[in-house]
Formats: C-alpha cells, sequence, structure tokens
C-alpha cells in the first residue's frame, strides 16, 4: 500500500525538516521506555518508603517544616523549623509522599499512556473509516443517518462523555504478566503485570471515532466521483472492489495525518482520566499528577516531572504528524508530474 | 448493412431535484432534469458512431446510462440481444467483460496510487483471469501494443504525459478482449498534435481487433475521420443521425449546420468553441423549451402562415421575445439608464430598449408590434407584453415537437419529413389560428 514514491517523499522531507527528526527522536526515547521499563527504571515503582518521602531531584533543595516539641525548663515548647530534605543519587528525580521513585514511576506511567494511545486509536481508526467511508460511498440515506449520528457524538464534549461510559460500565482491566519479569530478563522486584484499562481503551475510542468517520467520509465523498471509480464499476468491480481498491488507498493520507494527531489527544484524554480517577488506572502520567498536585507548593517535582513526560509525548508525535502531513499531501498529484 | 450490436430504445434518464425527504414532506414539487430524454439509435457490429453536442447535452450521461453505471428511467438498451438493464450474476458479468469504457480525464481516470501495471490489468483482476505472471505479460504486450514501452510498466500515472495516460486507459479498455468500447471524449482534454496521433491509435485497434465503437465527443471535427456514422445531440435528444460523409455534405438539422459553420479553434476551451451563429445559451434541461428543444436559438425558426419577416427579422424579434418571456429585462434598470426616475417619459424608454434589442431593421409592422409591446413593458405589465408578441409570433416550432422519423438519414425538424402524427399536429395547429391583427395600427 505504501508506494516507492511515497517513502521517497517521506524520506526527503525528513532530511529537510528538522522538527521531524526532532518528533521522531522524542517518540523514540518514549517508546523505547515503555517498552523496556522494568530493564530501564532504577526502583519497582510501587515500592514505598515513607522515610524516603518528598525527596527532590537532584540539584534541587527543599525545605520541609517540621515542628517539633521540646521540655525546656519544665515547660513544653513547640518549636518550628525548617528542616533541609537532602536529595539522593538514587532517586534523581526525587520520591512522591510515599516515598516512590519519580523517574520509576514516570517511565512506567508511559507504557499506560502509549497502549491507549495507541489500542484506543487503532480502535477509533477502523471504526471511524468503517462507518465514515459507507457513508461517504454510497451517500443518500446511509449518509444521513450515520452522519446526523455522528453529529451528536460530537456534540457531547469529549471528556464528559468518557466519564458518563465510565460510569455506565465500570472500569474493566486486564492484568497482563509482563514477559520481560516473567521471563527473569528484568528484575523480579519489578511489577509482574502489566495493567492493560480495556474500558479507558474502548471509551477513548468511542469518544475519537467520529472524527475519522468525518475524514474518511469526506475523502471517499470525493473518491467516489473519480473517473477511476467509475471506470472500476464499468469493468464490473463490486463495491468491496472498489472501497478496498481505491477508495481506501486514496483516503489513507489525511487519516493517518489525523491518526497521528488523535494519539496526542487520546493520551491527554487518558491522563485526564486518571487525574480525575476515573480510569481506574494506579500506574500512569495523569494519576501521578493527581497524586501531586496536593504538594505542588512544597514537591513541585512529583506533579510536574510526569505533567513535562505528557508535554513531550504530545509535542513529539504532533511534530510527526506535520511531517506525516508535509511529506504525504503534495505527492499525489503535484510532484513531478508531466505535463 | 451488419447487424446492431447495441440497440437503444427510448433512453430516458431523469434526474430529480427537491427528492430529499424533507422535500417529499414539505410536499415541494420534485423537478425532473432530463438528461437524456428519450434516445434511440443502433450501433452496428464494427462501425464507429459519433455522438456529438454541446457540453451539458446529456452525451456523458447517455454513455454512462448505456453501460449502466447509472440506472435509466425510461427505455431499454439491447447488446447482443440481451436486454442490459435486466442482466444479473453471470450474464451481467459477461456483459461487464464484453463492453469496456475509456474516459475522458487523463488525469482522474486513472488511480493515482496504482502502477500503470496495476491499472491495465484492473479488468483482468476483477474477473480473476490468469494468474499474477500471466496478467503482467499482457500488461506489457498491451503497452507496447498502445505505443509505450513494457519497462514502463511500475511507473505511476503521475510520470506520463497526458496523451500516455490516455493509452494506458485505453489498453485498460482492452485488457479484457472486449467487443464494444464506449469512447467517453477520449481526445477532448489533450494537445491538437497529440489528439492526432491518439485517435490513429483508436482507429487502428478497431481495425485490428474488430472492435465497435461508441465516440463520444464535443466537436464535429474531431469525430469525422474515425466515425462511420454520427448522431448529433441536443438537450438529451438525438436531432440528426446519419452517415458521416452525408452529415458534413449535406446536414439536415439547422443545429448540424451551425455546428458546421462554426470553426473550432485548437486554442480555446469546449465552451469559447460554441459557434457564433448559434446565439444564447443552451436551455436548461430542467426547463426544456416547448415543441422543438432547438428553437431558442434555431437560425431557421418557422414563421407563422400569416407572417412573411426577413429571417434575421424574425430571429431577433423571437430572441427579444424570449427574454421578456423569461423575464431577462430589467425594466428598473432600463428606466435609470433612459435617466427618468419619475418614468413618464415612455417614448425614452421605448426608444432605448428598442435600439439594444434590435440591429436588423424591422418592417413597419412588426417594429409597430415590437414597439407596442415595450410599452406594455414600460408600464410594467411583462404578461401583456409577452402577450402581444406571442400573438403575432409564435411559431409552429414551440408547438409541435418534432420527432427523428425512422431511416438512414433523418432528422428531427419540422423543415424536413417528419412522420405523421407530426404533420398532422402542425396542420391542425395551423388551421386553429387566425392572423392577428398588426399592431402598428394601434400605434
Ligand atoms: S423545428 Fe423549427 S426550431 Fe426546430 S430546428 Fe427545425 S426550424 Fe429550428
Amino acid at each position: 500500500m505504501i508506494s516507492p514514491r511515497t517513502l521517497r517523499n517521506l524520506r526527503s522531507e525528513l532530511s529537510r525538516s528538522l522538527l521531524a527528526k526532532l518528533g521522531i527522536a522524542i517518540l523514540a526515547v518514549i517508546l523505547f521506555t515503555a517498552l523496556f521499563a522494568p530493564l530501564l527504571a532504577p526502583h519497582d515503582p510501587t515500592d514505598q518508603n515513607l522515610d524516603n518521602a518528598n525527596v527532590p531531584p537532584l540539584g534541587f533543595t527543599a525545605t520541609e517544616n517540621q515542628t517539633t516539641s521540646q521540655m525546656v525548663d519544665g515547660e513544653v515548647q513547640i518549636v518550628e523549623e525548617e528542616v533541609v530534605v537532602n536529595t539522593t543519587a538514587e532517586h534523581p528525580l526525587g520520591t512522591d509522599s510515599l516515598g516512590r521513585d519519580v523517574l520509576s514511576r514516570t517511565m512506567f506511567g508511559a507504557r499506560t499512556s502509549l497502549l491507549v494511545g495507541l489500542l484506543g486509536t487503532s480502535i477509533a481508526v477502523v471504526l471511524g473509516v468503517t462507518v465514515g467511508i459507507t457513508a461517504g460511498y454510497y451517500g443518500g440515506r446511509i449518509d444521513d443517518a450515520l452522519m446526523r449520528f455522528a453529529d451528536v457524538m460530537l456534540a457531547f464534549p469529549s471528556l464528559v462523555l468518557a466519564i458518563a461510559l465510565i460510569g455506565l460500565w465500570g472500569q474493566a482491566s486486564w492484568r497482563i504478566p509482563d514477559p520481560l519479569v516473567a521471563l527473569g530478563i528484568a528484575s523480579s522486584e519489578m511489577p509482574e503485570h502489566v495493567v492493560l484499562p480495556g474500558t479507558v481503551i474502548v471509551v477513548v475510542a468511542l469518544v475519537n471515532w467520529v472524527w475519522f468517520a468525518r475524514v474518511a467520509r469526506g475523502e471517499a465523498l470525493s473518491v467516489r466521483d473519480q473517473e477511476y471509480v467509475k471506470a472500476a464499476r464499468s469493468m464490473g468491480g463490486s463495491d468491496l472492489h472498489v472501497i478496498l481498491k481505491h477508495v481506501l488507498p486514496n483516503s489513507l493520507t489525511p487519516i493517518l495525518v489525523l491518526a497521528t494527531i488523535q494519539i496526542a489527544a487520546i493520551i491527554l484524554l487518558e491522563s485526564s482520566l486518571s487525574f480525575l480517577g476515573f480510569s481506574g488506572a494506579q500506574l500512569s502520567w495523569g494519576f501521578d499528577i493527581a497524586q501531586g498536585r496536593q504538594y505542588l507548593s512544597s514537591s513541585w517535582w512529583i506533579a510536574t516531572v510526569p505533567g513535562l513526560a505528557i508535554v513531550a509525548a504530545v509535542i513529539g508525535i504532533n511534530l510527526i504528524g506535520d511531517w506525516l502531513r508535509d511529506a504525504l499531501d503534495p505527492g499525489i498529484e503535484g510532484q513531478g508530474g508531466a505535463p | 448493412m451488419t447487424d446492431p450490436l447495441v440497440t437503444v430504445d427510448g433512453l430516458e434518464k431523469y434526474y430529480y431535484e427537491n427528492d430529499t425527504l424533507l422535500d417529499r414532506l414539505t410536499g415541494a414539487e420534485r423537478e425532473a432534469v432530463r438528461a437524456v430524454d428519450g434516445v434511440s439509435f443502433e450501433v452496428r457490429e464494427g462501425e464507429t458512431l459519433g455522438v456529438v453536442g454541446e457540453s451539458g447535452c446529456g452525451k456523458s450521461t447517455l454513455a454512462e446510462t448505456l453501460m449502466r453505471l447509472r440506472e435509466p428511467t425510461g427505455g431499454s438498451v439491447t447488446f447482443d440481444g440481451d436486454p442490459v438493464y435486466e442482466l444479473s450474476g453471470d450474464d451481467m458479468d459477461a456483459f461487464r467483460r464484453r463492453a469496456q469504457v475509456m474516459f475522458q480525464d487523463p488525469f482522474s481516470s486513472l488511480d493515482p496510487r496504482m502502477t500503470a501495471g496495476e491499472i491495465i490489468t484492473e479488468p483482468l483482476a476483477i474477473h480473476g483471469v490468469g494468474t499474477g505472471a500471466e496478467r503482467r505479460e499482457r500488461a506489457e504486450t498491451l503497452l507496447e501494443e498502445v505505443g509505450l514501452s513494457a519497462d514502463q510498466i511500475d511507473r505511476y500515472p503521475h510520470e506520463f504525459s497526458g496523451g500516455q495516460r490516455q493509452r494506458i486507459g485505453f489498453a485498460r479498455a482492452l485488457a479484457i478482449d472486449p467487443e464494444f468500447v464506449v469512447l467517453d471524449e477520449p481526445v477532448s482534454a489533450l494537445d491538437v498534435s497529440v489528439q492526432a496521433q491518439v485517435l490513429n491509435l483508436l482507429a487502428d485497434m478497431q481495425a485490428e481487433r474488430d472492435l465497435t465503437y461508441l465516440f463520444i465527443a464535443h466537436d464535429l471535427s474531431v469525430v469525422r475521420h474515425i466515425s462511420d456514422r454520427v448522431a448529433v445531440m441536443y438537450l438529451g435528444e438525438i436531432v440528426e443521425i446519419g452517415p458521416t460523409e452525408e452529415i458534413f455534405e449535406d446536414p439536415q438539422h439547422p443545429y448540424t449546420k451551425a455546428l458546421l459553420e462554426s470553426v473550432p479553434r485548437a486554442d480555446t476551451d469546449e465552451r469559447d468553441r460554441v459557434v457564433e451563429t448559434i446565439r444564447g445559451d443552451v436551455p436548461s434541461p430542467r426547463d426544456p423549451p416547448s415543441g422543438c428543444s432547438f428553437r431558442t436559438r434555431c437560425p431557421e425558426l418557422i414563421q407563422p402562415p400569416w407572417l412573411d419577416a426577413p429571417q434575421a427579422a424574425f430571429r431577433e424579434i423571437s430572441e427579444f421575445r424570449t427574454r421578456i418571456e423569461n423575464g431577462d429585462i430589467d425594466v428598473d434598470t432600463r428606466w435609470e439608464q433612459v435617466g427618468d426616475p419619475d418614468r413618464e417619459d415612455r417614448a425614452a424608454f421605448v426608444d432605448s430598449l428598442y435600439a439594444e434589442a434590435f440591429d436588423e431593421d424591422l418592417p413597419d409592422d412588426d417594429e409597430g408590434t415590437v414597439r407596442e409591446a415595450i410599452r406594455a413593458l414600460a408600464d410594467g405589465d411583462r404578461e401583456a407584453a409577452a402577450a402581444t408578441l406571442r400573438e403575432r409570433y409564435r411559431s409552429p416550432c414551440e408547438a409541435v415537437d418534432p420527432a427523428l422519423p425512422a431511416g438512414e438519414h433523418p432528422s428531427a425538424c419540422l423543415l424536413n419529413e417528419q412522420p405523421d402524427d407530426v404533420e398532422a399536429a402542425r396542420e391542425e395547429w395551423e388551421a386553429d389560428r387566425d392572423a392577428p391583427g398588426v399592431g402598428a395600427s394601434s400605434r
């Protein structure tokens, strides 16, 4: 489906654009981290150690107000003093209020975000493209019905819709044994399971498929009227043939570009759901931000580190989206066409 | 004479506007667009039938309906004895193999994401003919046959020129060995120099493979050398059909004559080519003229029996009448031009409009009638103005619908031979009316 010419365009656009390289680098780092988190993380992200709570990242200092009572001359004196909390090389990005390692948590959190982002987007693409192409290709009543339904879906703010659906279905999630731990490659101290937040994945897909449906429909509408579609039909090509061989391949570019943008949006949505406590995930960027929020004034890093991770992921994915758009769009008719 | 391969009988394709659910609920009148309005002809085995007409005359709809890419709203098409619109299953499959189309647009007729090889072998893939390797071989042979080279098989459409793309489109149409090919303006998007090459290729392949062509074009010069017979279409109807030589040497229908008088210039597009001798726009197929559909532009519009005006004058009057009837004359603007906001100086109004509308010298009687009509217009009574003109200048062409008789070279014009029922209708119309009074008397 990817022609040599498309590859050529992708490559030349990549060599031209610094931002595209940056986007790929960022995403590669995040992907790598997510895949090999048990090998890379210095600690078990769920390990608590209250003696070591609220340790700041290396290079920062933090003070904590401590109240101690002392007996001075037979009277109880309450002393408030500022205590300096020492940073430690063991926790390069500090620890949270329960003494869990922030770096390890952020590394493992990437798994949740990417799982939800990629799987959620895939389901949304399949659903949206199927509906959109059916609507656009057949038109008429089918189109009216499907698109009215899509408009209704769009009328709800996505977060509200997601929360409503989760409220309806509960928070089903599956625990999948982590192969790296199970095979003994990673330390057995790491968590044994990867949590697959099933409901959340389905819900973010249901909230976002409409965008794909709209784009796919628009593409199908314009491809449908091309003469090569007429030609295929005049040769006896069935609807399925026309859709698979002509409509789908020619609609793919904008769908692909949209998908990258939607992955970022879905990662944000998952974070919001976790932040609000609706996803049930205990190890995700959004969840950690929610945890760290109450310590923002004293231990800012608890929320900031996962927050920066989200920002980096979204930026990286969007840069890749821009690259795909620039590389794929003009390549169809414009470039190198002989007169 | 050989047998017909394709017989088209009374084919109709109407589109309906205002046909959504909402329109139906609100009871809006559905409006028919008569793209193809009762067309009958035959394509004989081994011949090329050219179909010519201006853009919007329904010739492409005719091709698509004939190929059953659209369902007709009436009439039938018979292909080698089989009723095309009743075929299904294997029979339909066979029709889809035996009849192919080559399209007009060198850009949109080839899928930009397929290679030349994939494009040419698509019909083979659809019908499951041959293995992958065999198909590829066939595509290579076809590429050579249409004048390209076999090693271009993996190129994409954007790597070819317009003429080369049309060759690929033609190779695709030939891939499955059809007997009948509809050529839908195959060269009209190409440069003139390239047109001739492609036309020659089409002719060569026809001779080599005994193909039957239906060749659609918007100008006569293109079909002249490739067609055995030519059908001329106007507003969804065939107005004249006959052997190519006769159509060019001895055209019968005023529209065909006008088309022939136009000299197509290579460097202009379709719209500009429309001939000087045919004035005015093609009427909308939503609301075709009564009687003969060409009458709004016909240079030979027939005068009523009581009239004997110079033809040019009669034509100007008729055109002026059409403008009034369609409400195309803006009375307010005209008054402004006259510079009389109080609208008192009717004579100035009449002079101004008369001078604008008439180049010809009208006979006195007619000038009187026309001025009378303009006076009514100045008073804001468009109906009366139209009635005044209609009374004196109605033509049999607007009351009687000419038919296309049978025969080798018929034409749908009242000036030529018409079937008995049309002649009868015309006589009845003429007998029914008395000559009206002449407007000049009431001046
Ligand atoms: S019937 Fe009348 S209007 Fe029609 S082509 Fe003949 S002369 Fe012209």
